[in-house]
């Protein structure tokens, strides 16, 4: 758990913290791959929301790079196969999220990731 | 061309009857028309369709179907049935010839003696069907349902009052319902993972069936507790988010998270995306319109209160609370009380906010009985946010209703400021005057719920 398509919806929420707050940054991961169901519809829906830059960063910092650094304009099977494993097939099961501008560290235990702020942070 | 056909329902959960076959029809791109407007409280409707395979779908996928024929007549009496059946000779002589055959002869709130039964498929001579009765294969079942009304809590004999029914229904069946068996497969005390919260596993399929549930849908639960609705609408195909203030309930105690063991055991693990500990007041959402529907049980104070972040008061004398405070503990931040018609209210802005257009978001509102109206539920909505469904699960005193509320903007709204107390009049809607001074029937529901729901002017004694 924690995959890429969460950490690409996830930003620092600390109060004030506005700028620079996405994407969050891993740290000590430990990985797991698991296959999940293609489903192409759901590729294609979710390709709009996608942050691309931070998608390929994520990946290349987990030691995947099968993503190009330019989001491509023709989508493909191939395409799409690569941004399913990417998105949905990869887990961050222990580690960290750091704020690269607050450096807030957002832990992940078992899979989840722990998201609530401290009483200073929330205003 | 539309067809009428006899839906036969469970003698369950009356008020949610209609809006699931309505989901259930939009999810597939047919409509239901309705020849007469359908009373709820009975378990037999003559509805519309346009195509046998509607019917077929709806048996499929709706929990509270028992089964669908088609409509060949009623009646009062069975001269009046027999009347109607053979005004429509043109749907059934083709079963004529060649056609095996069998009669199931039931009745509702009754049994119907076996010598009567056997009277009652013979008062259907007149058909001349000359296949075969085949009691274990036949080609077609013809079903014939007596209506009698309730007596429950009445002693009589055993077949006392036979044949005083208020109506007769006949048809040939579609399909049986094949949806309802779910109920016993998702059982919360069959799975592996549960909490005192849980949700019972019929209201959850029919939740799941009102957030219209289906492959390539990213559904998403804010207060995802124990994971009751992650797990149907999983197993419908859709793809599940959730998340909740209390890391602890998604957990349970063993390393592997304990929604994910349940899911695992439904086959469904690799459709929860992903669970995350967070506040829904304080979220880390970077964009809205990310969700095709948002399915949730808030908490509403009875056996689990509804908290978001912060303290109930300023405590100038206590030093703050920092994550870095105990190194081998996880840190828990200070949470404060969420009143119950606050928490409806800012629960419609987030589903504005998160919702894509068209989206659901379906949730369970306790109101208190004597005190809820219709205007309750509109006295949460904003504009953009347009209620299709409320049905009444009835406890007596006090009852839930799941409300469905659809996003009809397509306009991009921010997020919720989640400030309690922005005035009533801001959110003023059809029906609602400003200045109003109505009080829901949700508001303040934990401390109606404890005094027992006394009326207004009671007092202790």
């Amino acid at each position: 758990m924690v995959r890429l398509i969460t950490h690409n919806l996830l930003a620092c929420h600390v109060k004030g913290c506005n700028t620079n707050n996405f994407p969050l940054q891993f740290q000590d991961v430990q990985i797991e791959l698991r296959e999940a169901d293609f489903n192409a519809d759901f590729l294609r829906g979710f390709l709009p929301k996608i942050e691309w830059n931070a998608l390929v960063d994520a990946a290349r910092q987990l030691g995947d790079t099968s993503l190009p650094q330019e989001q491509p304009t023709m989508i493909d099977d191939d395409f799409l196969k690569a941004l399913h494993h990417v998105l949905l097939e990869i887990h961050v099961e222990e580690g960290a999220m750091v704020c690269p501008n607050c450096k807030h560290v957002y832990p992940i235990a078992s899979g989840i990731p722990n998201m609530l702020l401290a009483e200073h942070e929330i205003g | 061309m539309r067809d009428p056909y006899l839906f036969v329902f469970a003698q369950v959960h009356e008020d949610f009857r209609v809006p699931e076959i309505l989901s259930i029809a939009e999810l597939n791109g047919f409509t239901i028309a309705f020849s007469e407007s359908p009373d709820p409280s009975r378990p037999f409707m003559v509805l519309e369709l346009e195509d046998e395979q509607h019917a077929r779908i709806l048996a499929r996928r709706c929990i509270l179907i028992k089964a669908i024929y088609e409509y060949y007549g009623r009646g009062s009496t069975y001269e009046e049935l027999h009347e109607a059946n053979k005004g429509k000779r043109h749907l059934w002589s083709r079963y004529i010839k060649n056609t095996s055959f069998k009669f199931n002869v039931t009745a509702h709130n009754h049994t119907v003696p076996q010598w009567r039964q056997r009277e009652v498929v013979e008062s259907f001579s007149y058909m001349d069907f000359q296949g075969e009765i085949d009691m274990k294969n036949p080609d077609i079942i013809l079903g014939c349902f007596e209506e009698y009304p309730s007596r429950s809590g009445t002693t009589r004999e055993k077949h006392e009052g036979d044949g005083d029914f208020i109506q007769v229904w006949f048809g040939r069946l579609i399909e049986d319902g094949s949806a309802r068996p779910l109920v016993k497969k998702f059982d919360v005390k069959k799975r592996l993972y549960y909490g005192n919260t849980s949700m019972e596993a019929e209201m959850s399929l029919l939740m799941a069936n009102q957030s219209l549930a289906s492959p390539g849908k990213l559904i998403y639960d804010p207060f995802v507790g124990t994971g009751s609705m992650a797990y149907t609408t999983a197993y419908f195909g859709a793809q599940f988010f959730g998340s909740d203030i209390d890391g602890r309930q998604m957990r349970g105690k063993e390393k592997q998270p304990g929604i994910i063991r349940a899911a695992a055991q439904y086959g469904v693990s690799s459709r929860i995306l992903d669970l995350c500990t967070f506040d829904v007041t304080h979220d880390p959402w970077r964009c809205g319109e990310l969700f095709d529907a948002i399915i949730t049980d808030p908490p509403y104070g009875v056996r689990a209160g509804a908290k978001r972040l912060g303290r109930k008061k300023y405590r100038p004398d206590l030093p703050r609370s920092s994550p870095a405070s105990i190194d081998d503990q996880p840190y828990i931040p200070p949470t404060k009380p969420y009143e119950l018609a606050e928490l409806a209210k800012d629960l419609v802005l987030l589903g504005r906010y998160l919702l894509k257009p068209g989206g659901r978001l379906v949730f369970f509102l306790p109101t208190v009985t004597d005190e809820y109206q219709e205007v309750d539920v509109h006295t949460m909505l904003c504009e953009g946010m347009e209620v299709i469904a409320n049905s009444l699960q009835d406890f007596g005193s006090w009852g839930r209703r799941l409300v469905t509320v659809r996003k009809t903007t397509a306009e991009t709204y921010p997020a919720p400021s989640f400030d309690a107390g922005i005035s009533m009049a801001s959110r003023a809607v059809d029906g609602v005057e400003e200045g109003t001074s109505h009080v829901p029937a949700h508001q303040d529901f934990r401390r109606k719920y404890f005094e027992g729901f006394r009326k207004t002017g009671e007092s202790d004694k």
